[in-house]
């Protein structure tokens, strides 16, 4: 078309395909698209900067609550940056609860995103089916630690809360179930005709432009990225109990939902493992109140990916700085990438597709101009934001 | 075997026309809502959701965007509902003989039935709403893709019946209770989903397909409007329900008859909706003309053999 005004489909801030608010512009020509920009931030809450005045522990609750879905995993990768710059280590049945706790999550954040994606692909049925059996792992979860969000299960040295007999073979019931399930959800994922028709082929990301545009997690290891921070750098008790990488060649978003669906099994596996296992020693280490002064990166696999921590202290009872990249931020560009060319219908899915977490990715980037001031206050943030939605 | 039949003037405003089909084409809603949420593991709607529904949209304020062709935003959901209902009069609705019938009034039905989807489209189309636009052209779409199949279904039974009236197909079919189901399986199929894209109910959603478009051409209707086109379908529901058993089931002779074999048929429909993923309209479109056509095409021929043979 030589014509300049393009036709833009918006999608977003509020829209019935995001569940979270992101502002995506489709250009469009008929139902192909030719552009996208990608505009985020709608739901920053400066949580690193609110870390800054806030003590260790206190810290430690707030990191809990940058994701509502992997939740654990925040406060794993904090607690252990924080317990490495202490130079104490939590005791192994810490660890491995950690550990289980963490699978268990990946758990339901895999089931909650194939319910989502179905969705997004128009098949609800799925959607509620997958949705409905994810309750298991949610009534487990808040067995262990009484709640089904934000389980609080870990501490600074260690972890709240102890599993006992009947505990374990309720987990062992529940996952018994879930992988049954799982084993069909697999064989539709892979069979269903009219399914496939819309995840095969669809999005498809190479093995190059995986590495280039630096994906992580499941969308990563579905396009043949060998990746994965349990099985490179094992954290908690992932180097007693090793996880088997699971990965696919496609890059599609059938491979994704074949890589997550497999990636169930092997949590399946491993909480069997870690059940059977379980060291015995105390829950907790003592963390002092003061952290000494230092630095340190902390990294986890989250269900979506690289969770990358970096903690910094000055030796008081508060963090200096602590910075979080969450594994979403590193996908985004992989939508961008495999947009152009899809068919407006298949956009949602693609965007699901790498299971984006967008309240957990937003940040803010102050690009200095003139001014001379360094480091922004917490009302200077909060004034910011005000202005900024004016 | 005779149908019953019923005065003109209460056609036209209660029975089969106007009340009597405005209330069943909710309870059908209801029952289909219901049957897709029992299937998907849902409870669902409670009987009076769908009356709720739109009694709360009548009550609603209507909103008229800017850049809208106020005459036809107003008068298009108006035009949809009625040839809904108007198509309703050849038709043997409820297992009584249509109130009114002339030769051919099968063409000029299945064209009444095709109005409310052009409505859809211009109300679309009327709207500066980018997802409306696209809605309306995916209705379009739709509509090019499924009607001709779903016409070339429907010509089996009449050939067969060698007439080209509703209601004497009807008596036919009654008279030989078994014939058009034994021969005409494909027809029957197309005509069945062809039904669905005609109402855009999943997987041939796409118009409206929620996570894309928002609700496709209806995105800037509310209120008014919104309840009339939404009746408009649900009468459409009932209408091609019964088109459908009077041709391929052996006919609705009498009202037990009549909802036995359209509830049967809504639940097969139930069945589908609960069972495929949405097809992207490329894929709709492909599907009916590669597959629908062909079916339908296929039918017809075997029809023409058997009776140039017979």
């Amino acid at each position: 078309m030589e014509e300049t005004k393009k036709f833009i489909v918006p999608i977003g801030p509020q829209h019935p395909a995001l569940k979270e608010p992101g502002h995506f512009e489709f250009s469009v020509e008929g139902e192909i698209v030719t552009g996208v920009s990608i505009r985020l931030g709608y739901v920053h809450r400066g949580i690193e900067k609110g870390a800054e005045n806030r003590s260790w522990v206190q810290s430690l609750y707030l990191f809990e609550r940058v994701c509502g879905i992997c939740s654990h995993v925040h406060a794993t990768a904090f607690a252990l940056g924080v317990e490495k710059l202490c130079n104490v280590s939590a005791p192994p049945r810490a660890q491995a609860i950690r550990t289980l706790v963490g699978e268990l999550e990946r758990i339901h954040s895999h089931m909650l995103w194939l319910g989502v994606a179905a969705h997004e692909g128009g098949f609800d049925t799925l959607f509620m089916y997958s949705w409905r059996d994810r309750e298991t792992v949610m009534d487990l979860l808040e067995m262990l630690c009484g709640n089904r969000v934000n389980y609080s299960i870990n501490l600074l040295g260690g972890v709240k809360f102890d599993i006992d007999h009947a505990q374990r073979d309720a987990i062992l019931r529940g996952v018994d179930f879930l992988e049954e399930r799982s084993h069909h959800y697999l064989k539709i994922c892979t069979t269903d005709r009219t399914f496939l028709g819309r995840t095969r082929g669809v999005g498809t990301m190479t093995r190059e432009q995986a590495d280039e545009f630096g994906m992580v997690g499941p969308t990563g290891r579905a396009s043949g990225n060998k990746r994965d921070v349990r099985i490179d750098a094992p954290y908690a008790s992932y180097a007693e109990f090793p996880v088997k990488l699971v990965t696919a060649e496609a890059g599609d978003l059938m491979a994704r939902f074949d890589v997550r669906i497999r990636e169930l099994f092997e949590s399946f596996r491993l909480i069997r493992l870690i059940l059977d296992n379980l060291p015995q020693s105390e829950l907790t280490a003592r963390v002092p109140r003061r952290v000494p002064a230092g630095e340190v990166v902390s990294r986890v696999e989250a269900p979506r990916g690289e969770l990358f921590y970096y903690i910094k202290s000055n030796g008081s009872d508060q963090p200096e700085r602590v910075k979080v990249r969450t594994p979403s931020l590193c996908n985004w560009g992989s939508v961008t990438q495999t947009a152009v060319g899809s068919k407006l219908a298949d956009m949602p899915m693609i965007l699901s597709g790498i299971d984006p977490c967008f309240s957990c990715n937003d940040r803010l980037v102050n690009i200095q101009r003139g001014d001379n001031s360094q480091v922004w206050t917490w009302e200077d943030l909060r004034r910011y934001g005000i202005e900024y939605y004016r | 075997m005779n149908n019953l039949t019923v005065p003109p003037l209460i056609a036209f405003l209660f029975f089969p026309g106007g009340l009597f089909l405005m209330f069943g084409g909710m309870a059908y809603e209801w029952i289909d809502r219901k049957l897709v949420a029992r299937f998907q593991n849902r409870i669902g709607p409670r009987w009076f959701q769908p009356l709720a529904d739109v009694v709360k949209l009548l009550s609603k304020e209507e909103i008229i965007p800017q850049g809208v062709d106020r005459i036809l935003f107003y008068l298009l959901p108006v035009l949809a509902l009625s040839a809904a209902l108007a198509s309703a009069l050849y038709v043997p609705i409820a297992g009584f003989a249509p109130a009114y019938s002339f030769k051919g009034d099968l063409v000029v039905t299945l064209y009444m039935l095709s109005v409310l989807t052009l409505c859809l489209g211009l109300a679309g189309a009327n709207t500066p709403n980018r997802f409306a636009l696209i809605g309306a052209t995916r209705t379009l779409t739709q509509l090019f893709s499924y009607e001709a199949p779903f016409l070339l279904a429907l010509l089996g039974p009449a050939i067969v019946a060698g007439t080209w009236t509703i209601g004497e197909i009807n008596f036919y079919t009654q008279l030989h209770p078994w014939q058009m189901i034994l021969t005409q399986p494909l027809g029957f199929v197309v005509a069945l989903v062809g039904l669905m894209g005609k109402l855009e109910l999943p997987p041939f959603d796409a118009p409206e397909a929620e996570t894309e478009i928002v609700a496709g051409a209806l995105t800037e209707y509310s209120g008014r409007g919104l309840a009339l086109f939404r009746i408009g379908k649900n009468v459409e529901l009932l209408i091609g329900l019964t088109l459908v058993s009077a041709f391929y089931l052996g006919g609705v002779g009498n009202p037990l008859l009549f909802v036995v074999k359209t509830v049967g048929l809504l639940f097969v429909m139930a069945v589908l909706q609960s069972l495929f993923a949405r097809l992207r309209i490329d894929q709709t479109v492909g599907l009916w003309w590669r597959i629908g056509a062909l079916l339908a095409l296929l039918n017809l021929l075997v029809v023409a053999l058997f009776r140039a043979l017979a």
